[in-house]
């Protein structure tokens, strides 16, 4: 395996089971046992009726691209990977998530679609960490 | 009809640090803050003993101590660029409700300085929580930076819109058009910077990609920058030498922190806190004679002046394409030439405070070496400031005397 070189974040105790399913594969998200809905980023409290009800999910790892840009300028180890696509995702389950888009052509961006498919991968950063990265489909 | 805090104060000077922009010699933000300070003192006569209320973005107790005061009232609001209305927001209700007289709102930021100071002397504690959102769900993935985030809401408002980056450069072509205008601004001419004097929409679409699909010249400056405004009740507003400028209306509000929860990419809380404020000074868009818009991107201005019910959704960009914002314009916007070609420090609310100050003062020429042009003859202004990535806001409505 490659050395990643990217940053690799820190996970927190409240976000665990987040980083425990993404070792696995496995896209957790925070649901709200009382209202259902999903939210994004994890929560203490659901920021829809503040219930401090919450569980995790395993998503279906479905989404559609919200909006996106292309990163000319970086740093660390991203500065190697420019030009690369960022983008906002629209999970099935509801709220949203960012990530660098893959299979897409960071060099026309006027093919690249708001509201177009995408499906998550992980990929190995560490022993500890696994990070989710959407791909294009 | 007005609300009850409807000029219940007045701004009664606005000053700037004696060297802003690209100084030669490195500054540190307290001597920003400190050279403005003592302007806007010697400018309405006030003596900075009297201040018994101070209000910075992030250390306004270092700020009074180093002025040796002892104020009733103490506000480090920092929410980004647009702090510096909502201090004068929460001033005007501490006069109103008598707990201060006189209520100093500074702003010094070394943001061109501090590569030299190698990051020191800005008045900031270094490096962020490896816990916080943004670190753990945002920076993983090579953003940094303002540009790398607002360049998706400038996507989304093209697709959903049917926009072009095209349409928002000619924002920064007149923006440069009022800098020409501003001894001051860093892009006024060649003398100023190499880079200096008129743009056109070609310009900027070839200027260097930084963030697709933002272009340099998209994208304000980084400079220093140190200003300061006085605000006191309709007493003591009325005996001093300058003009009051009276805080009309004022509202606040955010509908984010982390862009991951902006929940629409083509608008951002300025409609709410623009509504606060319109309601407060019992006046509307269509009473604004000028504006003051924060531009930190085309993008920004552009979105917020829908926002501010300036133009209709998705058409906020016309009022600069067809001349409605330039020199001799129905409605002047950013005529101090923004934070695209003025100066723009970091967060630039207190920049946009200043001009509106000058300008609604009639001294919209003080300061520099005497052109004419950049003066309006505006009545009103409407200010709005734009903090974080398109999250906080705060709007003021602001009247001449
Ligand atoms: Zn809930």
């Amino acid at each position: 395996m490659a050395e990643y070189t990217k940053p690799i974040p820190e996970p927190d105790p409240d976000s665990a089971p987040f980083w425990e399913g993404a070792k696995e594969g496995k896209l957790m998200l925070p649901r709200c046992v009382k209202c259902n809905r999903v939210h994004w980023y994890p929560r203490l409290i659901c920021p829809h009726c503040h219930s401090m009800d919450i569980e995790w999910i395993e998503g279906s790892g479905e989404g559609w691209i919200h909006t996106f840009a292309v990163q000319h300028r970086a740093f660390g180890g991203w500065a190697e990977e420019t030009p690369f696509v960022t983008a906002y995702i629209d999970l099935k389950e509801g709220d949203r998530m960012f990530t660098v888009l893959r299979g897409v052509d960071p060099n026309k961006p006027e093919e690249i679609k708001c509201g177009a498919p995408v499906k998550v991968e992980f990929e190995k950063a560490s022993d500890d960490v696994s990070i989710a990265f959407w791909r294009a489909v | 009809m007005p609300g009850e805090l409807s000029k219940a104060a007045a701004i009664v000077g606005a000053a700037e640090a004696n060297e802003i922009g690209y100084p030669e010699d490195m500054k540190t933000a307290i001597r920003l803050h400190i050279e403005a300070i003592k302007n806007v003192s010697d400018q309405t006569g006030i003596p900075i003993s009297m201040i018994d209320g101070v209000f910075g973005a992030g250390w306004s107790s270092q700020i009074a101590e180093h002025l040796g005061i002892h104020p009733a009232y103490i506000d480090t609001t920092a929410v980004g660029g647009c702090s510096f209305e909502m201090h004068v927001h929460h001033a005007l209700a501490a006069i109103h409700a008598g707990i201060i007289n006189v209520a100093l709102v500074t702003h010094g930021e070394n943001g061109w300085s501090q590569r030299a100071t190698k990051g020191r002397g800005t008045g900031r504690p270094q490096g962020g929580d490896k816990w916080s959102p943004d670190a753990l769900w945002s920076s993983p993935y090579g953003i940094s930076g303002a540009p790398s985030n607002y360049s998706h809401a400038m996507t989304r408002h093209n697709q959903i819109y049917g926009t072009t980056p095209d349409d928002f450069a000619h924002i920064a072509v007149v923006t440069r058009e009022w800098a020409g205008l501003n001894p001051r601004a860093v892009m006024h001419s060649k003398e100023t910077h190499p880079n200096g004097g008129p743009i056109t929409v070609e310009d900027v679409a070839k200027s260097r990609l930084i963030a697709w699909p933002l272009t340099l010249l998209h994208i304000c400056l980084v400079t220093d920058y140190g200003g300061a405004i006085l605000i006191t009740n309709p007493e003591i507003a009325r005996s001093l030498k300058t003009k009051p400028v009276w805080i009309a209306g004022a509202g606040e509000n955010m509908s984010h922190s982390n862009m991951l929860e902006m929940e629409d990419f083509t608008a951002t809380s300025a409609a709410a806190s623009g509504a606060a404020a319109y309601k407060m000074a019992g006046m509307g868009p269509e009473d604004m004679e000028m504006a003051m818009i924060y531009d930190s991107f085309t993008l920004t201005a552009g979105l917020t002046a829908e926002m501010l019910g300036l133009a209709p959704r998705g058409e906020g960009f016309t009022l600069w394409k067809n001349g409605d914002a330039r020199p001799g314009g129905r409605l002047p916007i950013n005529t101090n030439g923004g934070g695209l070609s003025f100066n723009h420090s970091g967060m630039y609310g207190m920049q946009l405070l200043v001009e509106a100050y000058r300008q609604l003062s009639g001294t919209a020429e003080d300061g520099v070496n005497g052109i004419k042009g950049k003066q309006t003859s505006a009545r009103s202004c409407v200010v709005n400031g734009t903090g974080g990535s398109l999250s906080t806001t705060g709007t003021l409505v602001l009247t001449a005397d």
